[in-house]
C-alpha cells in the first residue's frame, strides 16, 4: 500500500509535466485549429536558453527559468506569426506537415549547434526531501505539482475572466465573427502560441534535470503529452490537466510493474482502445461535418 | 415509388424537419422549394442518408432507406447532386464520373494487375461515362480538372456523376444556384431528360425555371410540409407568398421574387 | 512523364552497376546506396498511396516496414526461408497488422490519426527492442546470405536488380491501381467522404484497404531491405525513419508516383550527404518540409511541371470545389 502510494506520488509529479505539456497543445489547438507536432522541440529550445545562461553566463536559476519562458513565448508567437498565419485556410494535413516539418528544423539546429551529448542540469529546487509520513517526496516533484495548480487555477481564471482570455475563446467558436466585432485575432493567435509554447517551456525546464538537455529531451515527454491531450478530448483543458495526472500515474505503474520499455506501447494500446470506443477522446466532443 | 412518412429530423434542440409526409411518383420532375432554412437541403440529406432520421419511415418502392448505411443508397437507386457541387479535384472530369459508377463496377485490387477482365470492365465504365459527358457537351475537358471549370460547368458535372449510375431517384440540391444565364439551359435539358428516365426530386428557388420543368411542387417552412402542388397553382397560393416574403405587402412583385 | 522518358531511365537504371565496376573498390559501397534508395522510393510509394492519395495522414510507416523487415529476418535466421518467401511474408505481417490501425482511423479526425499512427511507429520500434527472444534485441538479427528460387542472390549487384525490378514491379502496381476503381475510390475519400459515400464509396472500408495496402508495400519493402542490408536492428526503424518518409512524400510532392520518387532522391541525397553532421539532415529536411508547406505545396513535381500548364491553372477560374471545415 505504501509502495502504491509512492508510485502514485512519482506517477502524479511526472504526469505534471505531462499535464503541462498537455495544456500547452489544447491551448494552441483551440486558438487556432492546429496540432503543434513541434510543441516538444520549442519548449527544448527554450531551454537550451535557459543552460546557455546558467552554464555559461552563471544567471541565478529563476532568472534563467523566466528567460527561458520569455523566450519560448516570442517563439511560439513568431511561429504562429511567420507560418501558421498563411497556412490559415489550408487543408488540415499542410498545418500538420509544417509543424512537423518545424519540429525536424528546430530539432536538427539545435543539434548542429549544441550537439547530441547530453547536457546536465541541476534541480530547481535545492533543499532536502520533504517527509510525509512513510512518504518521500523529491522537492522537484512538489515544484512540478505546485506549479502545475498554480498554472492551472490561472489559466482557468485567464479565460473566464480577462478580456484577452473570452477574446481567444471567441476566436474558436467563430473567427469571422470574432472579427467583425474588432477582436484582434492575428494577435491573439499569437498570444495563444506565445502561451502554449511557453507551457512546454515550464515542462521543459523542469524535466531537464532527469532528462538532461539534449535535442531530443522532451520526445518523450510530448508524445505523452498528445495522449493527455487526447484524452481531454483536444478542446478540454480540464481534461488535459486531468488526463496529464493520470496518464503519469500508468504510466509509473507500468514503469514500476511491467516493463518500463514498454510503457508507450502500452499506453498507445490503451489509447487506441479509448479512441475506439470514443472516437472524440473522453471529454471531446463530436464535430459535425456540413453539407 | 418514394414514400416518406412522418419524417422528424432533430438536431440537439433544433427541428430542422417536422412530421413530413412525401410521395414521389418513379418518373417526372418534382420540385422542394421553401424559403432558406426550411430544412430542405435536411430532407435531402435525410434521403440520402447524410444526416440520420429521428422519426419516421422512408421507403423506396419495398427497400426501407433508413435501414442503409449512406454508401449503399446508391446502390438501392438513390443518387444525388450537392449544394456546393462536392467534387473531387484530385481526379479529372471523367474520373469524377467514374466514382459515381464505383457500385456497378466489381475490379478489386485485382485492377493493379490489370487482368483482362478488370481491363473490360474498365473500358465499358468508360465508355458510358463519356457518353454522358458527350451528351451535356462536357466532353472536350474530360481530362481536365474540376476546379479548372467554370463553375456552372462544375455543378453540372456534380448532376451527371448522380446521372450515370442510372438512379430511380434523383436528388438535386439547388442545381442552378450560382449559374450564369448562358449556362443554365444545358442543365435544364438535362434535368428535363433525366425526368424522363427516373424521379427528380429538386430543390429550387427560381419559379420560372420550375413552372418550366416542375410537375408538381411542394413547400416546406420551418421542417414542415406547407402546401403541395402544381407550380401554376402555388404561385398564388397565399401560404407561399407568405412564407417567401412574410406580410406579403409587395405583392405584385412577389410572383416575379418568388 | 514521357514514355521516352521513362525507358531512357530504366535503361540507365539497368546498366549502372555496369559503369559502377569503374570505381573499382567503392563499387560495392554504391551499389548498396542506390538499392537501399530503390527500397526507400517503394516505402516512398506505399506512404504517398496512403498519405497523398487517400489522405490518411501516417506517421509511423517505418512500423510496416520494421516488421516486414522483421518477419524475413526472423524466418530466414531460423527456418532458412529464402528471399521470395521472406519479402511476401514481411508483406502479410505488415498488412495484417496494419488493420490494428485501419480501424480506429474510420472514425479517427486527422490529427489523432497522425498520433496514433507515430504511437504505432515507436510501439513497434519498442517491441523490437524488448522482445528479444524473437528479434534479437538491440543486438539485431543476421541474415543468411539471399536466395532467389535456389539461386544465389548474395552478391550486390543482384541484390540490386532485385531491388530495381521490386521498385518497377511497385510502380506498375500502384499505377494500375490508380488508373481504376479502387485507386478513384481512394482519392474520392481523400477529397470528399460526403460525396464518396453518396457514389457508394464504402468509405471506412475504404480507409482500412489504404492502410492494407500501403502496409503491405511497405512490409515487402522492409522484406527485401533485410536481405539487402544482411542485418537488422531497432535503430534501422524509428520515428527518425518515418519522420524520413514523411518527408519523401511531402517534399515529392503527394498523390504522385513519380513524386514519391524524386522526394525519395531528394531526402536519400540529403541525408547521405549530410550524414557525418549530427543534427544537420533533419535540419536540411526539416526546412525543406516548411518552404514547400509555405511556398510550392504541390512539392518537386508540381515545380518540374511543364511552364504553360501551370500557367494555365493559376489563370483558371478560383470555382471552390471543396471547403474545409
Amino acid at each position: 500500500m505504501q509502495f502504491l502510494l509512492q508510485i502514485a506520488l512519482a506517477g502524479l509529479a511526472q504526469g505534471s509535466l505531462f499535464a503541462l505539456t498537455a495544456l500547452g497543445l489544447v491551448m494552441i489547438y483551440n486558438a487556432s485549429a492546429v496540432v503543434n507536432f513541434a510543441h516538444g522541440a520549442m519548449g527544448m529550445a527554450a531551454t537550451y536558453v535557459a543552460y546557455v545562461l546558467i552554464a555559461r553566463f552563471e544567471v541565478p536559476f529563476a532568472l534563467a527559468f523566466a528567460a527561458a519562458l520569455v523566450a519560448a513565448f516570442v517563439l511560439g508567437a513568431v511561429v504562429q506569426a511567420l507560418f501558421l498565419a498563411r497556412l490559415r485556410d489550408a487543408p488540415l494535413l499542410s498545418q500538420v506537415v509544417v509543424t512537423l516539418g518545424l519540429f525536424m528544423l528546430l530539432e536538427g539546429l539545435v543539434g548542429i549547434a549544441f550537439g547530441y551529448n547530453p547536457r546536465p542540469m541541476r534541480e530547481s529546487i535545492a533543499i532536502a526531501p520533504v517527509i510525509l509520513g512513510d512518504l518521500v517526496l523529491r522537492p522537484q516533484d512538489v515544484l512540478q505539482l505546485a506549479l502545475l495548480l498554480i498554472l492551472g487555477v490561472a489559466l482557468a481564471a485567464f479565460f473566464a475572466a480577462t478580456k484577452i482570455g473570452l477574446g481567444m475563446r471567441a476566436i474558436t467558436e467563430n473567427t469571422y465573427a470574432a472579427r467583425l466585432i474588432g477582436i484582434p485575432v492575428g494577435r491573439l493567435l499569437a498570444i495563444a502560441w506565445g502561451t502554449g509554447v511557453a507551457l512546454s517551456a515550464v515542462a521543459a525546464v523542469l524535466a531537464a534535470p532527469t532528462t538532461s538537455v539534449t535535442p531530443n529531451m522532451m520526445d518523450t515527454i510530448v508524445v505523452y503529452g498528445f495522449v493527455a491531450a487526447i484524452v481531454g478530448g483536444f478542446g478540454s483543458m480540464a481534461g488535459a490537466l486531468v488526463g496529464g495526472l493520470i496518464l503519469g500515474v500508468v504510466v509509473n505503474l507500468i514503469d514500476a510493474f511491467l516493463a518500463p520499455e514498454l510503457a508507450m506501447s502500452i499506453v498507445f494500446g490503451l489509447l487506441l482502445v479509448v479512441l475506439y470506443v470514443r472516437p472524440d477522446g473522453l471529454f471531446g466532443r463530436a464535430q459535425v461535418q456540413k453539407v | 415509388m418514394l414514400e416518406a412518412r412522418g419524417v422528424t429530423v432533430r438536431f440537439g434542440g433544433l427541428v430542422a424537419v417536422s412530421a413530413l409526409d412525401l410521395d414521389v411518383p418513379d418518373r417526372g420532375i418534382f420540385a422542394l422549394v421553401g424559403p432558406n432554412g426550411a430544412g430542405k437541403t435536411t430532407l435531402i440529406n435525410a434521403l440520402s442518408r447524410v444526416c440520420p432520421v429521428t422519426e419516421g419511415t422512408i421507403r423506396l418502392g419495398d427497400v426501407d432507406i433508413l435501414g442503409l448505411p449512406p454508401h449503399a443508397v446508391v446502390a438501392a437507386g438513390i443518387a444525388r447532386s450537392f449544394q456546393r457541387a462536392e467534387l473531387f479535384p484530385s481526379l479529372t472530369v471523367l474520373e469524377n464520373l467514374l466514382v459515381g459508377l464505383h457500385t456497378t463496377m466489381k475490379t478489386g485490387l485485382s485492377g493493379a494487375l490489370t487482368t483482362p477482365a478488370s481491363r473490360s470492365e474498365e473500358q465499358a465504365a468508360r465508355a458510358r461515362a463519356e457518353q454522358v459527358l458527350r451528351d451535356l457537351d462536357l466532353w472536350d475537358v474530360r481530362n481536365a480538372a474540376p476546379g479548372d471549370m467554370p463553375y456552372g460547368h462544375q455543378k453540372l458535372l456534380d448532376v451527371a456523376r448522380a446521372l450515370v449510375s442510372a438512379p430511380a431517384l434523383l436528388l438535386l440540391d439547388e442545381p442552378f444556384a450560382g449559374l450564369t444565364e448562358a449556362e443554365a439551359p444545358r442543365l435544364l435539358a438535362c434535368i428535363r431528360a433525366a425526368g424522363e428516365r427516373c424521379a427528380v426530386l429538386m430543390i429550387e428557388h427560381h419559379f420560372e425555371l420550375l413552372e418550366g420543368i416542375a410537375q408538381r411542387m411542394t413547400v416546406m417552412d420551418f421542417g414542415r410540409k406547407v402546401s403541395e402542388g402544381t407550380p401554376a397553382s402555388m404561385r398564388n397560393d397565399p401560404e407561399v407568398i407568405r412564407c417567401y416574403l412574410g406580410t406579403g405587402r409587395h405583392r405584385t412583385s412577389a410572383a416575379a421574387a418568388c | 512523364m514521357s514514355r521516352r522518358l521513362v525507358i531512357a531511365i530504366l535503361v540507365a537504371c539497368a546498366v549502372l552497376p555496369i559503369a559502377f565496376q569503374a570505381l573499382g573498390q567503392r563499387q560495392v559501397y554504391w551499389l548498396f546506396v542506390i538499392s537501399e534508395f530503390y527500397v526507400f522510393a517503394i516505402v516512398a510509394i506505399s506512404l504517398d498511396l496512403l498519405m497523398g492519395r487517400s489522405g490518411q495522414i501516417s506517421l509511423g510507416q517505418s512500423g510496416f516496414v520494421a516488421l516486414g523487415a522483421y518477419t524475413a529476418a526472423i524466418l530466414n535466421q531460423r527456418f532458412n526461408v529464402d528471399l521470395p518467401l521472406g519479402m511476401l511474408a514481411g508483406a502479410v505481417t505488415a498488412a495484417v497488422a496494419s488493420l490494428v490501425l485501419g480501424f480506429p482511423a474510420t472514425r479517427l479526425r486527422g490529427h489523432y490519426l497522425g498520433i496514433v499512427t507515430l504511437g504505432f511507429g515507436i510501439a513497434i520500434d519498442q517491441i523490437a527492442l524488448k522482445w528479444d527472444a524473437l528479434t534479437g534485441g538491440d543486438q539485431g538479427i543476421h541474415l543468411h546470405r539471399p536466395a532467389l528460387f535456389g539461386l544465389d542472390a548474395g552478391t550486390p549487384v543482384r541484390m540490386y536488380y532485385v531491388a530495381l525490378v521490386a521498385l518497377v514491379v511497385t510502380v506498375l502496381l500502384v499505377r494500375g491501381l490508380t488508373q481504376t476503381r479502387i485507386g478513384r475510390a481512394f482519392a474520392a475519400i481523400k477529397d470528399s467522404e460526403v460525396a464518396a459515400a453518396a457514389m457508394g464509396v464504402p468509405v471506412a472500408r475504404t480507409k482500412v484497404l489504404a492502410f492494407f495496402v500501403s502496409a503491405f508495400l511497405a512490409g515487402a519493402a522492409g522484406g527485401i531491405y533485410a536481405f539487402l542490408a544482411g542485418f537488422v536492428a531497432p535503430e534501422d526503424f524509428g520515428i527518425e525513419s518515418s519522420l524520413l518518409f514523411f518527408a519523401m512524400v511531402v517534399i515529392g510532392g503527394m498523390g504522385s508516383i513519380p513524386g514519391a520518387i524524386g522526394g525519395a532522391v531528394v531526402v536519400d541525397a540529403v541525408k547521405n550527404a549530410a550524414a557525418t553532421v549530427s543534427g544537420l539532415s533533419l535540419a536540411l529536411l526539416g526546412g525543406m518540409i516548411v518552404l514547400v508547406v509555405l511556398f510550392f505545396p504541390g512539392g518537386l513535381k508540381a515545380l518540374l511541371r511543364p511552364r504553360g500548364a501551370r500557367r494555365a491553372r493559376r489563370h483558371a477560374p478560383k470555382g471552390v470545389v471543396r471547403q474545409d471545415a
